[in-house]
């Protein structure tokens, strides 16, 4: 079938269903609308102008509602009540209402955001009241940068969130490190928890797409999101124990307002995307050249070889060898170009629709989106369409219920852009030499030097991911006593994901006879959870206890099935293969948790949160099974204190510190096990043999983590600061430990390992101009991790060619090469560091040299906004990682790989005769001397000062507006990834060939994250 | 609101209570292992195991031709152009591959042979089930250490099953006597409990009987130059006419697809090509077949093979492309259900062939690789003397066994792989303890060289 035609249809159903859903939806809401008795206009102290979307809320009571675009409200109230308006920027104010039915209501700017509601774990507290270090983060500002999962979209946004986006290409996993990285192999990702649903971050893809993973976060659409808190130190990540140890990332979706008018919103946005450079190539004469070059002198340096000038590979064809013809002289080779047929300008499209509203006793949030990207890559593809429908229901006073549902369809074509030669496209595009031609002599299209060839894999390629999600939660809430608050919610995460793979006879993969694959993996994770929380305020002090408790199973199920032998091309169903193939997975974790918390502040000084989390993980033996993570953090609020009352300098003041433990069980299911398998059939008959060493001590990795932090803030709360020390320390690191494998095993599950991570983080908050209508406000932030492999009894390798090595006294992911030192200018040799004084360069003489950890990394953050225009500038930073850029490794190793391989244009830049002063050795062969596997000539810098957004916004006033009958208009353009300063190589200096945690940095066959422009506008009515 | 409240604490009290069972998870795609062989037919199921991770396939493979002088390697890996180039460094996969894979089967016939002996006999397991299930077993780990000892000489000896992550971790490098003794003393002891056919069907060749052993036992006497030793026991294979000969014409053992088990054949892994795949023809097979290609014929080898003075009807083991490009073309089947050929009839007569020249019976020598030059169609040798016979045979197996494992250790158990191959140093003669063991086994010490 043709696919573009049933993306068509599906998008013309998903408008169809989308514009019915809003208009029966709308036409309910109209129904409930009540009628008014106070009004009020809210505008803002600096600006003048009236604020649109701010709450007003009646002390004590659920019932509000939020300001128009006129900063005008209406409201239901008895006299005598307070109202509370607060908005993010402003500070929350109360006014209580007289006789007045005609409300004039200031709000002051709040550079410090310190009434921002931050969601803690299980809580809500004001940011004044945080003890742990918790950062607050709005996607509005990122949502349109064009890649597939918000978690990519927060890089440079957070400081001490380091995230590399290993690809280009929309929807693949991107890595994120929260203060650094805990273990080796249990995950160390964070914790994701959508809509108090723990979901799953691990990809469920099995097609071999040389390395990389699609990312699961990707099937959550990012306009749905309100806001996103990242909780780092052990104070705010203690509650949720079992994951704690590498953060924990909450999101929450958006929800309607009691007493809320309906509210559409509606956003368009289309646009393009490039590649901003591409790998420069030799053209075939040279590529010719060097391999003549290599030719004879190997032939020198090794008679044997009987390489001489007279049998050199590119002589003239007429001179004929054991037979052979040459292959022409250099200067007669052509130059194919085949990078330009597989990349293209991709195509962006975005639109998304949502109404917000509520009633007295309702809220809701409905929504729906489109999302579609092309990658640059070709025939690369991601589609999201998302349903979203958030309801909450007082049903009296006391008892509330609600429901979170989040459904996503996500499409993808997928293609193998790193490693692996069949079905490999930038193998193809990139790796092909370029002298040769890709047709045969009588004109058929043929692949090269293993390859496939490019036109071929583009115009049959069929491989495609379908993931349908469902994320969703139920939740009743009771007022039990005035204090006491009882919550209970059943939460599933179910994700359907159907992968599908076709090869036919016109690719290697295919062979004579064309190959299929269907794999259906079913992963559900289901929660139930109780809390009971007690909350209590009397003279000065205010206490609050909560207790609980999660019970979480997660399964994964996955059936596949292969077929070989189809009568054609056009018969794709394994149903019609002649062979058949089929298999059965099934995996399931489960996690019993009791958690309690006791927060006390005096005096609103003085604020101590205790903690307490028992996680029984399935994973572990009877003996292990539980683990106890608790946690202590205090802050004080100097700024309080009577004798900075008079200080004016200083706007707030607060010292936070924490110390707890956090876990991390997220490791293979059965690990502690002994177990045979029954994978071992031989002529079909069943066979076992042992599969996996039991170690029945396995237990629980450990973190603890010491935090201390300054939340500054002065001149009025134009400049704050939020500065963190951390200092984490995991013991029982979960570890496949390498064994000698002569045992007949390679590997023991094991808490063999200790691993540091230290650092710091700052954020600045500057309004550098708030005045006249003009603001001007700049926030940075920097953070550093300084990760290190404490204990580990035996190093691990990681990656192609063991690039990685973790080992013992060194940092994670650190590069194992050998160093070269210089090229010797008399022989051309390269020479390299000796490490073990011994003769010549072995295994031994490898070392560790740098790693893909950054000296420090962040962001930069220019927001302006004029009357209707608002223009944003972002920049993220890394400083001192290094990357491996092996495309050069293989595409320099001057004409010694001949016809299978491109070379680079680096490589004419090679040592030719005594006294050439360069880095680039004289041909030798491959992996001999100059061309070492694992040279360090390879390891680069990947250092980057990239412009990851730049958007420029105009609303028209709300006068036009008004007459449009419209509450908001707003065009915009972005444009994203504009420029990039580093000194890498290579295209993308964030690139990484394979998505799995311990083989970052390693380049191979990535495309690079694109330049892109896109135009949209943003409507509300 | 009492009532609620009640209610709500029960629910908490019955899921906690219930939680000890709801940790509780076991896998179903496997069993535990304290007990997982305890009858015929769970003992049966872990013999098979034992053929079914036979390191056979590719990767073993690979080391035995590479490093010979048949096969060019087109694509771009390194790792492989080492072979050939005679620059292999300890960081090869390969090496590394075929270690653990090795050490594995190993450990896989220990626990057979640990657990087995100790199952009662019964009516419904008899003493010859037993015996047979051992045999196979120690025929398995012969098999094993002779090939390891042939790529890195001494290897640790461990006879003992790994049932603990420290089990066996202390036990170092034995010599390479040591390790040869090692296969003689398994040898031995299958030959003693496997029983000997007087028919063997096809199922027999991809199996170990007593005939399989003394095929093996054959090829190690000619590597340990006992030749004497090496004649008899090729002799018992070759004359038991009525289950093996050379079948005309030579690709008969190999082609059609379905042509497996065939008389030739003493010994070949069995793949059923979907749940047992051999997945050597991808790198043979040209692009329009589904393959790269990277392993393939050289010029020298293709000009061997396309003589009929020397390669005779062994040419059917190469083809051409659409790009006119020579292809090995023995390892071809899709899916790859092409057996892994571990001993032909061809090599017993080449090895008694040998070991009678090295006897200086020339002319029975020479008559023994006439047999093999007449099954390929090709005229009687003209080699007279001894060195000239040796040569000869030398020639003969490159070509006979052109894409089988041979090349590379028959020259270096002749002492011909420097003057033939073209290098000078001989620690290139055996090959590295590959560098990641080393790296985290301080009982390893790697060999000299590397």
């Amino acid at each position: 079938m043709n696919t573009s035609l049933i993306k068509q249809s599906i998008f013309y159903r998903w408008k169809v269903i989308v514009i019915f859903l809003f208009l029966s939806f709308l036409a309910t809401s109209i129904l409930f609308a009540q009628e008014q008795k106070v009004s009020g206009r809210i505008t803002s102290e600096d600006t003048k102008e009236p604020l649109p979307g701010v709450n007003v809320l009646i002390k004590g009571t659920y019932n509000g509602t939020i300001t128009n675009s006129e900063g005008n409200f209406v409201l239901n109230v008895l006299s005598g009540s307070t109202l509370v308006t607060s908005s993010i920027g402003y500070v929350t104010t109360e006014v209580s209402v007289g006789a007045e039915t005609m409300l004039n209501i200031v709000l002051k700017v709040d550079v410090a955001q310190l009434n921002e509601v931050v969601i803690i774990g299980y809580d809500t507290r004001e940011r004044k009241n945080i003890v742990g270090s918790i950062s607050k983060f709005d996607p509005t500002e990122t949502k349109s940068i064009p890649v597939g999962s918000f978690d990519a979209q927060l890089q440079g946004k957070v400081a001490g969130v380091q995230i590399t986006s290993n690809t280009g290409v929309p929807g693949e996993a991107v890595a994120v490190r929260v203060r650094g990285a805990t273990s080796i192999n249990a995950d160390v990702s964070p914790l994701y928890v959508v809509d108090g649903v723990f979901i799953n971050s691990n990809s469920l893809q099995t097609i071999n797409t040389g390395g990389k993973a699609t990312s699961p976060i990707a099937d959550i659409n990012p306009s749905d999101i309100e806001s996103i808190e990242v909780l780092k130190d052990a104070s705010a990540t203690a509650l949720y124990g079992s994951r704690g140890a590498n953060g924990v990332i909450i999101v929450t979706t958006k929800r309607g307002n009691f007493e809320q008018k309906p509210t559409i919103n509606f956003n368009a946005s289309n646009g393009w995307a490039k590649a901003a450079k591409l790998w420069e190539l030799t053209t075939g004469p040279e590529h010719a050249t060097l391999v003549n070059e290599w030719w004879i002198n190997t032939g020198g340096d090794n008679p044997t070889l009987n390489r001489t000038f007279a049998n050199r590979p590119f002589r003239p064809a007429s001179e004929l060898v054991n037979g052979q013809p040459g292959r022409g002289l250099p200067e007669e080779q052509q130059t194919y170009d085949r990078l330009s047929e597989i990349f293209r300008t991709a195509k962006l499209k975005n639109y998304d629709l949502s109404l917000a509203g509520g009633t007295k006793s309702t809220k809701y949030y409905l929504a729906s989106g489109y999302n579609s990207q092309e990658a640059i890559l070709r025939p690369l593809t991601f589609e999201r369409i998302s349903f979203k429908l958030n309801l909450d229901q007082k049903i009296n006073d006391k008892v509330q219920v609600g429901v979170s549902n989040t459904i996503t369809s996500t499409y993808r074509n997928q293609g193998r852009a790193g490693d692996g030669p069949s079905g490999g496209l930038l193998q193809a595009a990139l790796h092909t030499p370029t002298y040769l031609s890709p047709f045969n002599d009588q004109g058929v299209l043929v692949g090269r030097a293993g390859f496939d060839n490019v036109t071929l894999l583009i115009n049959n390629y069929d491989v495609n991911t379908t993931s349908l999600r469902y994320i969703g939660n139920l939740y009743l809430e009771a007022e039990l006593l005035p204090s006491l608050k009882f919550r209970t919610s059943v939460s599933a995460d179910y994700n359907n994901y159907e992968e599908s793979e076709y090869w036919n006879t016109f690719l290697i993969e295919g062979g004579t006879t064309g190959l299929g694959r269907s794999t259906l993996t079913r992963r559900a994770v289901l929660l139930n959870e109780q809390t009971l929380s007690y909350r209590k305020e009397f003279n000065k002090h205010s206490l609050g206890v909560l207790v609980g408790n999660t019970l979480q199973s997660d399964v994964t199920n996955r059936t596949s099935a292969e077929g070989r032998g189809f009568a054609n091309n056009s018969i794709k169903l394994i149903s019609q293969a002649s062979t058949r193939n089929s298999s059965q997975d099934w995996t399931k974790a489960t996690l019993a948790s009791f958690f309690a918390r006791v927060d006390y502040s005096y005096a609103d000084k003085y604020l101590v949160d205790f903690s307490l989390r028992a996680d029984g993980s399935s994973r572990f033996g009877a003996n292990n099974r539980f683990g106890y993570f608790p946690s202590v953090g205090a802050a004080w609020r100097v700024k309080q204190e009577g004798f900075l009352q008079d200080i004016n300098f200083i706007s707030d003041l607060k010292l936070r510190t924490s110390y707890g433990v956090t876990g991390n069980q997220n490791f293979q299911d059965f690990p502690g096990q002994g177990l045979w398998a029954a994978d071992a059939s031989y002529q079909g008959n069943p066979g076992i043999r042992p599969s996996q060493l039991a170690n029945a001590n396995l237990k629980w990795e450990q973190t603890s983590q010491f935090n201390i932090g300054v939340d500054v803030s002065i001149l009025e709360k134009r400049l704050s600061f939020e500065f963190n020390y951390y200092n984490k320390y995991t013991k029982d690191g979960l570890t496949n430990l390498p064994i000698s494998t002569k045992t007949g095993f390679s590997s023991i599950a094991s808490n063999g390992i200790e691993i540091s991570n230290k650092g710091f983080e700052l954020g600045i908050k500057s309004v550098n101009l708030s005045k006249g209508g003009v603001t001007w406000i700049t926030s940075f932030n920097v953070a550093q991790n300084l990760n290190k492999i404490e204990k580990l009894a035996t190093p691990i390798e990681f990656g192609s060619r063991s690039l990685i090595l973790q080992k013992e006294g060194s940092p994670l992911y650190s590069f194992w090469v050998y160093k070269q030192l210089y090229v010797d200018p008399q022989t051309g040799n390269a020479v390299y560091e000796d490490v073990d004084g011994k003769a010549g360069i072995t295994s031994a003489d490898r070392q560790l040299v740098g790693s893909f950890w950054p000296k420090f990394f962040g962001g930069i953050t220019n927001d302006i906004t004029y009357k209707g225009f608002d223009v944003s500038l972002f920049f993220s930073y890394s400083y001192g990682n290094k990357i491996y850029n092996h495309n050069r490794f293989f595409g320099e190793a001057s004409g010694a790989r001949d016809a299978a391989r491109i070379i680079f244009k680096n490589n004419l830049n090679r040592w030719q005769k005594p006294g050439d002063i360069t880095d680039v050795p004289r041909p030798d062969g491959i992996n001999v001397n100059n061309y070492l596997d694992g040279g360090s000539r390879f390891l680069e810098d990947g250092s980057y000062l990239r412009l990851r957004s730049l958007t420029v916004g105009y609303t028209l006033p709300t006068s036009v507006a008004k007459r449009l009958r419209l509450e908001k208009l707003r065009f915009y353009a972005v444009g994203t990834n504009l420029f990039l300063i580093t000194k890498y190589t290579g295209l993308d200096p964030e690139a990484s060939a394979n998505s799995s945690q311990n083989q970052p940095g390693i380049d191979l066959g990535t495309p690079p994250q694109p330049v892109g422009v896109q135009i949209g506008l943003d409507l509300k009515l | 609101m009492k009532a609620t409240r009640f209610i709500y604490v029960l629910i908490i009290v019955a899921l906690t209570s219930s939680c000890n069972n709801y940790l509780d998870v076991k896998p179903q795609a496997n069993i535990p292992d304290t007990n997982p062989v305890f009858d015929k037919t769970s003992a049966e199921q872990a013999l098979r195991g034992v053929y079914s991770s036979l390191y056979y396939g590719a990767t073993f493979e690979s080391i035995g031709y590479l490093s010979g002088d048949n096969v060019q390697w087109t694509g771009s890996q390194s790792q492989v152009q080492e072979f050939i180039d005679h620059g292999v460094r300890a960081e090869n996969s390969t090496i590394n591959g075929a270690w653990s894979g090795i050490f594995r089967v190993i450990n896989l016939a220990n626990n057979v042979l640990a657990r087995v002996a100790p199952l009662e006999v019964s009516p419904l397991f008899l003493q010859a089930d037993k015996d047979k299930i051992l045999g196979e077993a120690y025929f398995l780990r012969a098999l094993a250490y002779f090939d390891a000892a042939r790529i890195w000489g001494g290897v640790p000896i461990i006879t003992k099953p790994t049932l603990t992550g420290t089990d066996n971790t202390d036990i170092g490098r034995s010599s390479t006597e040591q390790t040869y003794a090692q296969v003689l003393s398994d040898l031995t002891a299958a030959e003693q409990l496997l029983p000997s056919p007087a028919t063997l069907t096809a199922d027999d060749r991809y199996r170990a009987n007593r005939k399989t052993v003394f095929a093996l036992r054959a090829r190690y006497h000619l590597y340990k130059q006992e030749w004497a030793q090496a004649e008899d026991y090729a002799t018992r294979i070759i004359s038991d006419g009525a289950n093996y000969a050379l079948l005309k014409p030579f690709n008969t053992f190999f082609f059609p697809a379905t042509a497996r088990g065939t008389r030739e054949s003493v010994f070949e892994i069995f793949y059923n090509g979907t749940t047992e795949i051999n997945a050597h023809r991808g790198q043979w097979q040209p692009q329009t077949n589904g393959g790269t290609r990277q392993w393939a014929p050289n010029d020298a080898l293709v000009a061997l093979l396309n003589n009929p003075a020397i390669g005779g009807a062994r040419s059917t083991l190469i083809a051409k492309d659409n790009q006119n490009r020579w292809y090995g073309n023995l390892y071809y089947r899709n899916p790859g259900s092409d057996p892994a050929y571990v001993i032909r009839v061809a090599e017993l007569y080449l090895i008694r062939a040998e070991a009678r020249a090295q006897q200086d019976k020339l002319a029975p020598a020479i008559a023994d690789l006439n047999a093999v030059r007449d099954r390929a169609a090709v005229a009687p040798t003209t080699a007279a003397t001894k060195d000239q016979v040796l040569l000869a045979i030398e020639n003969e197996r490159r070509v006979e066994f052109a894409l089988e494992p041979h090349r590379w250790y028959d020259l270096v158990r002749t002492g011909r792989a420097k003057a033939v191959l073209g290098f000078t140093d001989d620690k290139k003669l055996v090959l590295p303890i590959p560098a990641g063991q080393v790296l985290i086994d301080n009982s390893l010490v790697q060999n000299p060289g590397y």
